[in-house]
């Protein structure tokens, strides 16, 4: 995925000022950088991403720029400068004739003039303002001007301050690089991933929104999560239940093909899951379609090319029907919108069917009714959105609330038996109204699957970033949870986490396995599973292993010729903390833990074994 | 094309239950791990009539009573005869006692399922729980691995490695070279990462190419890597990759992210190149035979590759990033981790507390501090007013001294309220103030991290055909970063179509049409 910009994908333009423009790249449109300058779409269409374009001057019968890829000599012409002149220790200097020619020759013009310059005390002071030739409205006259992707306001900026001689090398490399920023008509494209793309939200947008979630915070969570591809995809077969039956031809839960789901509560909006799915390989679609180009006949995408070894996949997920989806684009889709579905020999699955598969699953537990994961939207999928065009997490994605996962009883959608009718009543139904008649029923055998087969438990592992008191989160989701499977919560600050380690501490563990605890007498290993806590004990302290708060921080450092340091300032705010432990199968009774101690022998007999 | 169940590695998926010949990580204490490659029962082992047993500071553990159960289970030690091994058996009577005074415990083995796969090795001693303690059985992941595993060198640790993993882009899918195996706990991280099943005959999957110039440790890895199940996950290759470089066999990898855990990054560097470099980086390193056939790249030629390299000194760092700079690679960034754990406890200070450790015996706050101060002060003047005989006055202080001192503790325990409180109800567990504090030692530098892309390559042709398929000249609308006049014309076109066409259910219909042709 990511070789080339694909038609009206969404992509990051990252700008000389060092600010990021994230947009969706339609064809046919003209895109515009503000002061920068603006250029149409087409011209980056089809090319790879991370080259640097510049914004060539507009030509006279021309309403747009067109664009010029920078090559890296002309972007580091600067540094090798640096590097080559005699007082500079210069450790890759001798490498320089190994490079790869450039293939445009244009030179930044300044560099000659820098070249030579050697460090100087900073004795002299320079008010910039004061040394400044140049007017403000002569400047603007340049950029007005035909002025060589702004290279030349630059120069010319440089070449009218009076006092250049007199800065330091340091200054002077300061200086040029403020102009540079402020003038330089260039930009980058970057993909859509999550990592550039919560970058992005952090540092550019709102950082609340997705909870100040660092790029370091989502890879240990993902790792400490165990969050992976989690097998190849298993989809129920079709029970082609008639419109009569009712609850009783719902498929039932086959706890045998569960494997690799990942129970998860996002407050994030969807960050969290696009980035499971990312480590999973359900969030990009026609990934290996997209390496192939344009060509026909793509191989099919990675969730569809596995034949699931027990069962068949519905139709609409057939990988012959993904490959007309993909080559034959724009007008199908809206074909597909008028009539509802795509035209196919195969017949539509019945309303009990499953779309979801078994294995390799999220499974996002949300408090409002409908989760929020509007973030998803990036990666073309929206949850609200019904007949949804195909997407992975279509099938990998599954959600339920809070009172749908502990009360489903009280939950209308689950608890209310489905419609059924015989199908010569059904026919004589208006079109309208048969639709909603298996629209409901649709819903309710979905919601009902989810339901189920999340309370059957057995995940692989819960991944957690959520304003709720995480406390109450583990104490309805540990007993799903399998045994040894990881837990990793994140949170913005530590006090939440501390409070739920705190509730693992080996003074109240020890005080619950000794036995002297009143309230868990005679309660069964199953019973103090599900323990629902009291003051004294929020949690059942044995149901963890391996307890872990931990935090961390990238500290990002300019490399450059004799100027290498960190950088000077970042972002604040909150640091991240991630919770991890390891779900635990306590034995069953009481277990005693004395040690081996060998002077002790008396102590060994005093001993009452362990009681069954 | 998909394998039987029981080909998959432990650690992508471990299955419910342990299994025999399968790595299983037993935790001892919290960061005390131990691996261990899990022995079917089969007749006396090493001297132990239980078969395999692995002996800790918290008893005995033999095997058979880990084997088939639900992962993350307790389990308790067994009573294992340590002593004897090799030797006649002399305590022959004291087993027998223990066998008799722990009757009940190995009732209940019997009905736990460890002990229910006798039939299959009858000549097997029946495990015997003991009180001596218990450990936990995890499944393995690379961050237990990582903890555990046997240092060969220095480890890449998982704050590294996940971010390293995040930032490169490894995916199910991707193909990773690393260089440098090192350890193994990079390895076994990136592949859990690419992992996206395993490949069919001549299939690209997921995939990690590792070099090893180490000839040892390649050895161990190659055995380790099998033993885990990834034999077809990992192609490992025993390489200087200075000059050997990174082709598989004269073929390409076409590798999508690269992490080098070189002394130098730079000799490697020019071999990850599009095209061959126009001299060798360094005159040694000139394979002549390469000069006559066709230069191959290791790079995905259809996609921007990902790098990142591991070192841990400034003057590496800046030959990598100039040697980088030189061979087209843009968005260079370096970064170094700084990682910490953090314990909390519940740190207790008071006057009225009791003396167990971690307890801070001094006043609470200023009031309690006051209470004491006034408490003594009262007592000292009640002492200097007791009216005194002046031919005694020696002895009697002395006798008095020892009375304060006595009067001290129950004065003060019933004054200060605190006592009363912690006293009635609270449990012991959560008394005082909960704190964080970090570990006693910290990581403070593991490596800086060198990131960096290199984008495809672009020629003229390639541009050509494009601009051929994405004509210019038919753009209609501007998006971005658009001034504010025009904005605002825009604004009003699309609230007159929104009045126009009106309800929810078309713009919904609007919106599914538009992502339908981005999808496509």
């Amino acid at each position: 995925m990511h070789s080339v910009i694909r038609p009206n994908a969404w992509v990051a333009l990252k700008l000389p000022s060092g600010s990021t423009k994230v947009l969706q790249i339609a064809p046919n449109t003209a895109i515009s950088l503000g002061k920068y300058g603006s250029f149409p779409s087409n011209l980056i269409i089809g090319r790879p991403y991370h080259l640097t374009f510049e914004l060539l001057d507009k030509l006279p019968d021309e309403t747009f720029s067109r664009l010029r890829v920078v090559t890296t000599n002309e972007l580091y012409a600067e540094v090798f400068a640096e590097e080559s002149a005699p007082d500079c220790a210069t450790p890759a200097a001798g490498a320089s004739d190994t490079v790869i020619s450039a293939t445009d020759g244009e030179e930044f013009s300044l560099v000659d003039d820098k070249g030579n310059v050697i460090a100087r005390s900073n004795r002299e002071v320079i008010d910039e303002n004061a040394r400044q030739t140049l007017t403000q409205d002569e400047i603007e006259e340049l950029k007005r001007e035909g002025n060589n992707a702004g290279k030349d306001v630059i120069a010319k900026l440089l070449l009218s301050h009076t006092a250049l001689d007199q800065k330091t090398s340091f200054s002077l490399a300061k200086y040029k690089l403020l102009k540079t920023k402020k003038y330089i008509r260039r930009f980058q494209v970057l993909p859509i991933d999550v990592a550039t793309f919560a970058h992005w939200q952090l540092e550019e947008r709102d950082a609340s929104k997705i909870m100040d979630l660092r790029a370091e915070m989502i890879g240990l969570v993902g790792c400490w999560g165990n969050v992976h591809f989690g097998g190849d995809d298993v989809l129920l077969q079709d029970p082609k239940a008639s419109t009569a039956a009712g609850d009783e031809a719902c498929l039932p839960v086959d706890e045998d093909l569960l494997r690799g789901r990942w129970l998860v509560v996002d407050d994030t909006c969807g960050l969290l899951v696009a980035a499971m799915a990312e480590r999973m390989g359900v969030l990009y679609e026609g990934e290996e379609a997209e390496a192939e180009g344009e060509t026909e006949q793509p191989p099919a995408s990675t969730e569809n090319s596995q034949e699931p070894q027990t069962s068949t996949s519905p139709p609409e997920r057939t990988p012959k029907d993904a490959d007309t989806e993909m080559t034959d684009a724009p007008a199908d889709s809206v074909k597909r919108q008028s009539d509802g579905k795509p035209k196919q020999q195969k017949p539509r699955p019945s309303d009990f069917s499953i779309p979801y598969s078994q294995t390799n699953t999220i499974t996002v537990v949300h408090g409002a009714s409908q989760p929020n994961l509007s973030l998803l939207n990036y990666w073309g999928f929206d949850i609200t959105s019904p007949n949804h065009p195909p997407h992975p997490l279509l099938n990998h994605l599954l959600n339920l609330t809070w009172l749908q996962l502990l009360k489903p009883e009280l939950d209308t959608s689950y608890s209310t038996a489905p419609l059924t009718a015989a199908p010569e009543t059904l026919a004589s139904w208006k079109p309208s109204r048969r639709g909603n008649f298996h629209r409901k029923r649709r819903r309710y055998a979905r919601i009902r699957h989810v339901v189920d087969n999340t309370r059957a438990g057995n995940f692989s592992g819960l991944v957690c970033a959520s304003t709720m008191d995480p406390i109450s989160i583990l104490r309805h989701t540990l007993p799903l949870l399998a045994g040894g499977a990881p837990v990793a919560l994140y949170s913005p600050s530590v006090e939440p986490l501390a409070a739920l380690a705190d509730c693992f501490s080996v003074p109240r563990r020890t005080a619950w396995v000794s036995g002297s605890v009143p309230e868990i007498e005679g309660l069964s290993n199953e019973e103090l599973e599900r323990w629902q806590g009291n003051e004294r004990f929020p949690l059942n302290p044995t149901l963890l292993q391996g307890v872990s708060i931990q935090t961390s921080r990238a500290r990002r450092w300019q490399v450059l010729p004799g100027r290498t340091h960190p950088l000077m300032t970042e972002r604040g705010g909150a640091d991240g903390y991630v919770f991890t432990a390891w779900r635990a199968k306590p034995a069953e009774g009481k277990v005693a833990a004395k040690g081996k101690f060998k002077r002790r022998k008396v102590d060994s007999e005093a001993t009452t074994p362990t009681p069954a | 094309m998909t394998p039987t169940t029981r080909n998959i590695s432990p650690f992508l998926d471990p299955g419910p239950r342990t299994k025999a010949n399968s790595l299983a990580i037993l935790q001892l204490s919290r960061d005390n791990l131990l691996p261990v490659y899990l022995q079917p029962p089969t007749g006396e082992h090493d001297g132990y009539a239980e078969g395999a047993v692995v002996n800790t500071r918290y008893g005995s553990f033999p095997h058979s009573t880990m084997l088939n159960v639900p992962w993350g289970s307790q389990i308790r030690a067994s009573k294992v005869d340590t002593g004897s091994r090799g030797r006649k058996r002399k305590r022959e009577g004291v087993d027998d006692a223990c066998r008799e005074a722990t009757g009940a415990a190995e009732k209940e083995n019997e009905d736990s399922p460890a002990a229910t796969n006798e039939d299959s090795a009858t000549a097997v001693k029946k495990a015997v729980a003991d009180a001596s303690g218990f450990i936990h059985i995890l499944p393995p992941t690379p961050e237990l691995w990582t903890t555990s595993l046997p240092h060969r060198t220095q480890v890449v640790y998982t704050p590294d490695y996940s971010y390293i993993l995040h930032r490169i882009r490894a995916r199910p899918g991707s193909v990773l070279i690393e260089a440098g195996a090192g350890s193994g706990s990079f390895t076994h991280a990136s592949v859990r990462a690419v992992y996206n099943g395993y490949p069919a005959e001549g299939e690209r999957k997921g995939k990690v190419f590792s070099f090893e110039f180490h000839e040892q440790r390649y050895h161990k890895m190659k055995k380790e890597l099998s033993d885990h199940g990834m034999n077809r996950l990992v192609h490992l290759t025993h390489r200087d990759v200075y000059n050997g470089g990174f082709l598989v066999d004269g073929k390409s990898p076409e590798a999508d992210a690269v992490f080098l855990d070189l002394p130098a990054p730079w000799e490697a560097l020019h071999h990850l190149s599009r095209r061959r470099p126009q001299t060798p980086l360094n005159g040694n390193a000139a394979p002549t035979e390469n000069d006559q056939t066709e230069w191959v790249s290791p790079l995905n030629p259809k996609k921007s590759v990902h790098l990142c390299t591991f070192s841990p000194c400034i003057e590496q760092v800046t030959r990598t990033v100039s040697a980088m700079r030189r061979l087209g690679w843009v968005d260079i960034d370096m970064v170094e981790i700084a990682n910490r754990k953090l314990h909390t406890s519940r740190e207790r200070v008071g006057l009225n507390l009791n003396f167990d450790r971690g307890v801070n015996n001094s006043a609470r706050d200023v009031e309690e501090a006051l209470t004491r101060l006034v408490d003594i002060e009262s007592r000292f003047r009640e002492h200097a007013a007791k009216p005194r005989d002046g031919d005694e006055d020696m002895d009697s202080a002395d006798e008095d001294e020892p009375a304060v001192v006595k009067g001290d503790g129950p004065t003060n325990g019933g004054q200060a309220p605190s006592a009363e409180e912690t006293a009635a109800e609270t449990a012991p567990w959560m008394e005082g103030r909960l704190i964080t504090r970090g570990e006693p030692e910290i990581k403070t530098h593991t490596s800086y991290l060198v990131f960096a892309v290199l984008p495809m390559d672009w020629t003229e042709e390639d541009e050509a055909a494009a601009a051929a398929k994405y004509p210019l000249g038919k753009e209609q609308k501007v998006i971005g970063a658009i001034d504010k006049v025009a904005r605002k014309q825009e604004r009003r076109e699309a609230l007159q179509k929104q009045q126009g066409a009106g309800n929810r259910k078309a713009r919904r219909k609007e919106r599914d049409t538009k992502m339908g042709e981005a999808a496509a």
